[in-house]
């Protein structure tokens, strides 16, 4: 699932520690965008616009967690407004809810650990790839 | 690159799609008991809102009039195989020509309405279309709709206010369900009837009649304004109950509906 690759060059600390950032601005935008999942990926976004001209480590980093962001919020965005018809309008509690919010929790944990774990790694400047994310990111961030 | 993207986006999308119905076969609401939750709050709710309606109200207790009320929910009970136990009927003394339902079965009818029927068959079809309410749990989601769920549930773990357990009282008793609920439970209402053997077109000829009052008597006909389109609602209660059997019998006998309505006609005079 998630892979340790040899870079194209060896990033210095200082671009290992934005690299690094931008999982855990993620991560930090979590907390805030738990009730509403669109914070998660305007966060990161934010992040990624802000490293756009910078060095193609930090910006293959902060494009990885991007994406990421990008599948969970189709993920968590059904999640919420499920649960807000709950809450709020006359849809009822099903098995179908449940197994839902179940397999949603499952992929956002798994999220949740990789992002940690890659923001330790990138913090030392080691290159992680995830599944999926990693190729399409390949994809989306070439360099210069 | 994009041939090894695509093959792992299909397998994630598989595999999130997998794991969803690999955990959809749990019975997850049985699991949770999500029923019994929700059957103790509608308990709760129901009871609470029914001493709200009885501490500022009088019940009227004549054992004649309780007794045949009692005997129409029965009969439209036993005929639509429902437990009659679990409707729990109050008459209220007031002039307004009103019934509603509570959540847990409470049906509150107001000795106006009985008044003002011309017919027992009227007030049956009332209480037929109250039960209908009832049992398609209309009342509940009316509640969740316009109150919301939470508060709900702080009314009956008591964290809410008296103002707001007031409120989902007066919307209750007060306010219109939605169209398409009122004609589901008119609908509904008109099976009840006629699998008891009752005419149903007495009750259409009922809303018919209230909407021309409607003008008339706005404060006093609760029943009508909260019930809007009557004339439409009537017409579509006869047309449905067009080819339904005629053979139909009143479940009170003539002399015990006429002292009902002396009785409340000569107290509320």
């Amino acid at each position: 699932m998630i892979h340790i690759k040899q870079f194209s060059y060896e990033p210095g600390d200082h671009e290992a520690e934005k690299a690094s950032n931008s999982y855990l601005m993620s991560l930090i935008a979590i907390i805030a965008g738990l009730p509403f999942p669109i914070i998660n990926l305007l966060a990161t976004f934010i992040f990624y616009l802000g490293n756009r001209k910078s060095t193609y480590f930090v910006r293959w980093h902060c494009t990885q967690a991007l994406v990421s962001q990008v599948s969970m919020l189709f993920i968590n965005s059904v999640a919420f407004w499920w649960t807000i018809g709950i809450i709020f309008w006359d849809e009822s509690l099903t098995n179908n809810y449940f197994a839902y919010m179940f397999t949603a929790f499952i992929f956002n944990f798994t999220e949740f650990v990789a992002t940690i774990y890659t923001a330790i790694k990138a913090r030392k400047g080691i290159h992680v790839e995830w599944w999926l994310y990693g190729p399409l990111t390949n994809l989306i961030c070439k360099p210069r | 690159m994009m041939e090894k993207t695509l093959t792992q986006l299909l397998i994630t999308v598989l595999l999130f799609f997998g794991t969803l119905f690999a955990l959809q076969q749990v019975d997850w609401v049985s699991l949770f008991k999500v029923e019994e939750i929700t059957d103790k709050t509608e308990e709760k709710l129901g009871d609470l809102l029914w001493e709200t309606f009885k501490a500022s109200e009088t019940e009227n207790s004549d054992p004649i009039l309780v007794k045949s009320v009692d005997s129409i929910v029965a009969k439209i009970s036993e005929s639509n195989d429902f437990d009659k136990e679990f409707f729990k009927v109050h008459v209220l003394n007031s002039d307004e020509v009103n019934a509603f339902a509570l959540p847990n079965g409470h049906l509150v009818i107001y000795t106006g309405l009985i008044v003002d029927a011309e017919h027992q068959d009227e007030l049956v079809g009332v209480i037929g279309h109250e039960m209908a309410h009832i049992q398609m749990q209309h009342v509940m989601k009316k509640l969740v709709k316009e109150i919301g769920f939470s508060v709900l549930i702080s009314i009956t773990t008591g964290s809410a206010g008296g103002e707001i357990v007031k409120q989902a009282a007066k919307t209750l008793s007060s306010s219109a369900f939605d169209r398409s609920l009122e004609k589901e439970a008119d609908i509904k209402a008109v099976d009840y009837l006629t699998n008891a053997n009752v005419n149903p077109a007495p009750f259409a000829d009922f809303l018919y009649r209230l909407s021309l009052a409607d003008s008339q008597l706005p404060s006093i006909v609760s029943w009508i304004s909260t019930h809007p389109d009557s004339k439409e609602r009537a017409e579509y209660i006869l047309e449905y109950s067009k080819d339904k059997s005629t053979d139909f019998k009143s479940i009170l006998s003539e002399k015990t509906w006429e002292s009902i309505k002396e009785k409340l006609t000569f107290s509320e005079n």
